[in-house]
């Protein structure tokens, strides 16, 4: 493999999709933890919907949601001065879409398994709900919670067909590994493919004993 | 037809692509083409034979004909769109992402009846007939101008419903020849361009069991890159270019009798 721009570009977007998933996947797993509102199980079966629902088709809404076409393509061009789809940064949100669930789904796991006892000795104590999150069950839940962050991570590294959709197979400025790798089997360039794909094996694998780890620990 | 006239028109009205690059005044110029994967490895010679004479950086961004389309109507930052069939070239143009004046035929497409070594090779399109050739890979005919080209022959051959059942798509032409070269398709309708480097004959589909595969192409850069871009589409033009082009068995324009 002579070009390592893709493994570069993959990192950097995984990172920035981690940023993003992270934050907000933590937030929607502490609401539906704690929260009792109405809509709820719709929220969660939102925010899961990328899980189940094909790439291809979350690529479709995210192309038609930010295209050039659209309100929100629209005004990030009258901002930025160029279209939002077809760029690393709608890598990103691709990335952090198809991150997001994986990040709820343990987060929420985690934060559910936080000792009732210990937030019901915080308010005694006084302090106010969101210190009781800040202080107590955000950081039981601390092991669980970046394991949550860390599948996001080796998600967001490895998306594939949301990103290709919104963000195109243009070398030097939007292939990431997975899409370098689609790209070197069409070329029938093998040791590419071999090299991208143990990479990507090897990242995935490290991550997910991880989080094995972070998790076994818990119990 | 009308709804994709319809279609274009709301298209060009709402002016898709025209959208200013901020990649303006690069270090050294620097382009990208999106080209129909039949010509990857013709163009990825001729880029750097350009980028040899010139110091133009040429990247390439292979797909079928249709994507690469849908790109471009999306607002893809592409500088110049090398498609496999007229027809998408003018759909860019009629959607105002492409400059019409740069509109050029480069080549005609063939298609080749492909079989891994040690296969037996048909020596036409009727021979596919045969239950023995278990499975046929051809390239989508939804979006690929290749794929619709190898159903118009197996049709025109009187073969289509025949092998109906035996037909895998590729996504896009290089695809369709990965999967008879992986073995899992016993012969693959795939372009000549493609199968010229592997030094072995392989059965031509005679060009009147299809419409022609009327290569063209179109700048469609805008500000500082349109100058780069049409340098790139002269060149495929160009008496080098043109020698490079029919190296991989692509027949030219002005070379040929009518291709009908």
């Amino acid at each position: 493999m002579d070009d390592w721009f893709p493994l570069w570009l993959s990192v950097r977007v995984a990172f920035g999709a981690t940023v993003i998933a992270g934050g907000a996947g933590i937030g929607f797993a502490y609401v539906l933890a704690k929260g009792r509102f109405r809509g709820r199980g719709l929220l969660e079966a939102l925010v899961t919907l990328p899980i189940v629902l094909p790439p291809t088709v979350l690529g479709y809404y995210l192309l038609t949601n930010l295209g050039v076409n659209s309100p929100v393509g629209r005004a990030w061009e009258g901002l930025v001065g160029e279209p939002l789809v077809f760029t690393p940064t709608a890598a990103v949100i691709a990335a952090s879409v198809s991150a997001l669930p994986f990040v709820v789904r343990t987060a929420r796991a985690a934060i559910e398994g936080v000792d009732g006892r210990l937030e019901a000795a915080a308010r005694v104590a006084g302090h106010p709900e969101w210190r009781v999150a800040a202080l107590v069950t955000l950081p039981v839940a601390a092991r669980g919670l970046t394991a949550g962050v860390a599948l996001g991570f080796a998600r967001a590294l490895g998306d594939f067909g949301a990103t290709v959709m919104v963000a195109g197979n243009i070398p030097g400025r939007t292939q990431t590994m997975p899409i370098a790798v689609y790209d070197a089997v069409q070329a029938g360039d093998g040791s590419t493919a071999r090299t991208g794909s143990l990479l990507l094996v090897g990242v995935a694998v490290v991550v997910l004993l991880a989080v094995t780890q972070l998790s076994a620990r818990e119990r | 037809m009308i709804l994709r006239s319809a279609v274009l028109a709301v298209l060009a009205a709402t002016a898709a692509c025209g959208a200013p690059s901020v990649q303006s005044s690069p270090a050294a110029p620097a382009i990208t083409v999106a080209a129909a994967s039949d010509l990857r490895v013709a163009f990825e010679e001729l880029g750097e034979q350009l980028h040899a004479e010139t110091g133009l950086e040429v990247t390439f961004s292979f797909g079928s004909s249709g994507q690469l389309r849908e790109q471009i109507l999306n607002g893809a930052p592409f500088d110049v769109f090398a498609s496999a069939n007229v027809e998408f070239v003018d759909d860019v143009i009629s959607a105002g992402c492409g400059d019409p004046a740069t509109k050029t035929d480069y080549a005609f497409g063939r298609l080749v009846l492909w079989t891994p070594p040690g296969g037996v090779a048909p020596s036409t399109v009727a021979d596919l007939a045969d239950p023995s050739y278990r499975r046929i890979a051809i390239a989508n005919p939804d979006h690929a101008p290749y794929g619709k080209a190898a159903e118009q022959a197996l049709a025109r051959a009187g073969v289509l419903d025949a092998v109906g059942g035996r037909l895998v798509f590729g996504e896009n032409i290089a695809d369709t020849l990965r999967i008879a070269q992986s073995g899992n398709a016993d012969v693959g309708l795939v372009a000549r361009s493609l199968t010229i480097g592997d030094g072995r004959d392989h059965a031509l589909v005679p060009e009147n069991l299809h419409d022609p595969l009327r290569q063209a192409l179109v700048v469609t850069a805008t500000g500082d890159r349109r100058a780069p871009a049409r340098a790139f589409a002269a060149f495929v033009g160009s008496d080098a270019g043109r020698r490079i082009m029919a190296r991989y068995g692509f027949a030219l324009p002005g070379e040929r009798e009518d291709p009908r």
